[in-house]
């Protein structure tokens, strides 16, 4: 494979994505129209009562007093030139607002990524070694445990036991704000912050991503090229490493290129328990709020990140696999 | 890390050994826990609950209270009402400068209180409707002038209800989406430093506030955690040390304050009062009856809604006005629905009013709307739904997100009876007059007159008292007031909440006014 055209692959797959994301943000506009109630009476709801002029006065700086259609292309065209809109709610342009949040939220993201598919897949990858063995048996029954547990009822257990009880991490937040620590004490801070909300959100995945590769590492190497290895005279940890795991990653990668949407909306959970200043948060309180501005930027964002992973997936499929061409 | 730590406490101790024992501590951090995040720190266009909790902080008011709600001064060294009330005169400290070191002057309370908040605060717009100009003299004198008396005003100029912002700052450009409306210039005890958007705002001390020697603390760091098991950890780890105005379940403050580490206050909400209540559409059948909503109110059992659903953290509401009004003289009770026959009483008015009891006890149905606020309304919608069955009224509950159930209750007038959350706030003409004033019956504002009950006399009661500058002759018109509101019923009033404030041991007067967490906290200190 030639690196010229993995970079017009790339090129003419994002070209592809344009009509994708439009299409998710003019259904997205419509969907939210559908919800009762609107900003300015929930500003007003917040400040605890207002008069009437002053919503009427809110209404149309929001642009609400226009039809749907003026609204909606007017959002459009802006969009074109990548600005977001304004959120009256926070006082701040929406991309602003997004940006400040999607760092935290691609920490968490690949954090959990890293630790769920790592662990999913050397936790598969043992099951299948051990197939039928009590250590399977072990292995398979926690993952169904964990995979049947709800998010938020994991995430309050480990701050009971490891925050409260045992003291060894913090409850919640990114950083410590007492100590408010600088350079490499920061980097470590943050870490230190990590490790409960990774944890709680990588449970979940690895549970599904485990029973993945145990699955199809048996099914792979039932398959005629392992039998066809095992006759040329290859080890069995050759056969193993080099070609049952290889082929077996596949429809984990695949998974986990669909996951990712999902962990996006599981992180929105997450981020409640652990306060973690991602864009789940920001999602939820401006769902509540009709923020439609922020709420929409950040479907647009989640649209095109859900994108990006995938693209990123069918990139590695070809390193994995020369059998799968990209054209 | 751990080094450090030690370090700073030997540190600690020897400092606290060598300071003379009744001087107050400098320094330290105080984290504070707001629910929810603020959605800006522009409390001059806003009176959205939480950004109070950070801008009464950073700004300073012209006036301050005491528990007995008599004003104290503040930016205002003094004030003076004139004979026939129609002007206050408010004579300004000299030495007060803002967070970027400009001077404070009269031109800065009269560009704030006629620019800004007149046109543009919520609460603002009534409260100083009758303000025509405010003079300045001098640059530190301020004349209100007033088309006619107005005794509200003096009690609406704390920091939080009525910032004063700097003129060189916020006249500069739209006030309604001012640069500066999330990073607030104020004259008040703490500076703003940063706001990282979902995780904390840090105000730093100002070191140049005009009260010498003050604030004590060196951070106040308030931080915004979504979810309330997690608040309760962080409260009970010490990672935070302040939260009030429901940011802890109810349930939860009870068994912090059994924690040696952790005092529970359900002071600082004298100038809030906050009431529960049941709001009846007046409009419709069967509760268009007086007989039917006076019922109701019987019905309720407010002392086991109180124990149950408020975790003690209550008391029963007497009328419309709050009982925090008792040292003011401006309280008077209502009709007494706590009595011992309360059932039979409510039993009789439904007979009367033409609802007898079927063949299957039922005499008949509605829908009871329930205030999205949380887990206790729901609970708080549950007991009612019992009560209301002893007397043969079957309710159905239906709990909407916030947005749905404001536009039925404000705007459609599509409920039957929804449960609902008004505050009393700091004066009648405030938090009471917008509930049952029929110039409040309007549709799409919300928080206003729901049940669109009023009547000619209690009308002409409410708009007496609001010019009534005697505050004696000012209870004596919301005496019959109440009387009267309460023979009606438009809303039955359950109880008056006393939000319970969280405060770590480590910290001290940390709720010194009326307002609570919505105080300045410039004389909170370390042990």
């Amino acid at each position: 494979m030639k690196s010229g055209s993995l970079g017009s692959y790339i090129a003419r797959r994002l070209l592809q994505t344009i009509p994708v994301i439009l299409g998710v943000v003019i259904v997205n506009f419509l969907l939210l129209q559908l919800a009762p109630g609107d900003l300015a009476t929930v500003l007003a709801g917040e400040a605890g009562g207002a008069p009437k002029e002053y919503i009427d006065q809110l209404r149309a700086r929001f642009g609400h007093d226009q039809p749907v259609y003026v609204q909606l292309f007017n959002y459009m065209k802006n969009l074109l030139f990548l600005d977001l809109g304004y959120s009256f709610r926070q006082s701040a342009p929406v991309l602003e607002l997004l940006l400040k949040r999607l760092g935290p939220t691609l920490l968490l993201m690949g954090s959990t990524l890293v630790v769920s598919l790592g662990l999913g897949i050397l936790m598969g990858l043992l099951a299948a070694l051990w197939v039928r063995t009590w250590k399977d048996h072990v292995i398979s029954v926690v993952a169904i445990i964990v995979y049947a547990t709800p998010l938020f009822w994991v995430g309050l257990m480990l701050v009971l036991v490891f925050s409260i009880w045992l003291d060894w991490f913090p409850t919640s937040g990114m950083e410590d704000v007492v100590a408010f620590h600088e350079g490499w004490a920061r980097f470590v801070d943050i870490a230190h912050h990590l490790v409960l909300p990774t944890l709680t959100l990588s449970l979940f995945y690895l549970a599904l991503y485990a029973r993945l590769m145990r699955a199809s590492m048996l099914e792979q190497r039932g398959l005629d090229y392992v039998i066809t290895a095992r006759a040329k005279g290859q080890t069995e940890r050759k056969i193993t490493t080099r070609h049952v795991f290889r082929n077996a990653l596949l429809p984990v990668v695949t998974m986990a290129g669909v996951q990712t949407g999902g962990l996006l909306g599981g992180s929105v959970v997450v981020e409640a328990i652990f306060a973690w200043p991602g864009l789940g948060q920001l999602a939820y309180q401006s769902l509540f709020a009709r923020d439609y501005n922020l709420l929409l930027g950040i479907f647009f964002m989640s649209a095109v990140l859900v994108v990006i992973v995938n693209l990123i997936v069918d990139v590695i499929y070809v390193f994995l696999d020369p059998r799968i061409r990209i054209g | 890390m751990n080094i450090r730590i030690v370090l700073a406490l030997a540190l600690a101790t020897t400092a606290l050994l060598s300071l003379p024992a009744m001087a107050q501590k400098s320094g330290g951090t105080l984290v504070q826990i707001t629910q929810p995040e603020p959605p800006n720190l522009a409390p001059y266009i806003s009176t959205s609950a939480p950004i109070g909790q950070v801008t009464a902080k950073v700004f300073d008011g012209l006036l301050e209270y005491g528990f007995d709600l008599k004003p104290k001064p503040s930016l205002a060294e003094s004030f003076e009402v004139s004979p026939d009330g129609k002007s206050i005169t408010f004579k300004l400290r000299k030495d007060v400068k803002f967070h970027d070191g400009k001077p404070f002057t009269s031109e800065d309370v009269q560009f704030t209180i006629m620019e800004v908040l007149k046109k543009n605060h919520p609460r603002g717009i009534a409260t100083f409707r009758d303000v025509t100009a405010v003079d300045t003299p001098d640059a530190h004198t301020a004349i209100f002038r007033l088309a006619t008396p107005a005794p509200v005003i003096l009690k609406a100029l704390s920091s939080y209800e009525s910032p004063i912002v700097p003129k060189h700052i916020y006249g500069q450009g739209d006030i309604k989406t001012h640069a500066n409306a999330n990073t607030p210039i104020g004259s008040g005890p703490f500076k703003f430093g940063e706001w990282r958007r979902g995780e904390f705002v840090r105000l730093d001390k100002n070191p140049n506030y005009w009260r010498a020697g003050l604030p004590y603390l060196d951070r106040l760091v308030v931080r915004f955690i979504a979810d309330a098991s997690t608040r309760t950890a962080a409260l009970e780890k010490g990672e935070a040390h302040v939260a009030g105005l429901g940011a802890v379940p109810y349930n939860d403050a009870k068994k912090l304050a059994a924690r040696p580490n952790i005092e529970v206050s359900t002071k600082g909400t004298e100038m809030i009062s906050p009431m529960v209540e049941l709001l009846f559409n007046t409009k419709q059948a069967p509760f268009d009856n007086p007989k039917v909503r006076q019922a109701i109110s019987y019905a309720a059992d407010r002392n086991f809604t109180i124990e149950n659903v408020w975790f003690g953290f209550g008391k029963p509401a007497m009328g419309i006005i709050s009982s925090n009004f008792q040292p003011s003289g401006l309280f008077a009770p209502g009709i007494d629905f706590t009595v011992a026959d309360r059932i039979e009483r409510a039993n009789k008015l439904l007979d009367e009013a033409g609802f007898p009891r079927k063949a299957d006890g039922t005499r008949f149905e509605f829908t009871h709307d329930i205030t999205p606020y949380g887990e206790e309304w729901q609970r708080f919608g549950e007991t009612i739904q019992q009560n209301l069955a002893q007397i043969g009224v079957k309710a159905t509950l239906r709990y909407e997100d916030l947005p749905k159930w404001l536009k039925r209750t404000y705007t459609d007038y599509d409920f039957a009876v929804t449960s609902n959350f008004l505050f009393n706030l700091a004066d009648p003409v405030l938090g009471v007059h917008r509930a049952v004033h029929s110039d409040r019956i309007r549709p799409g504002t919300v928080f206003v007159n729901g049940s669109r009950w009023s009547s000619p006399e209690t009308d002409a009661l409410m708009d007496k008292a609001a010019v009534e500058p005697n505050e004696a002759a000012r209870g004596k018109l919301y005496a019959e007031f109440v009387q009267k509101v309460s023979e009606a019923s438009p809303i039955a009033y359950i109880l008056e909440v006393t939000y319970p404030t969280v405060i770590n041991k480590q910290f001290k007067n940390v709720i010194d006014t009326p307002l609570g967490i919505y105080g300045n906290f410039a004389t909170v200190h370390r042990e």
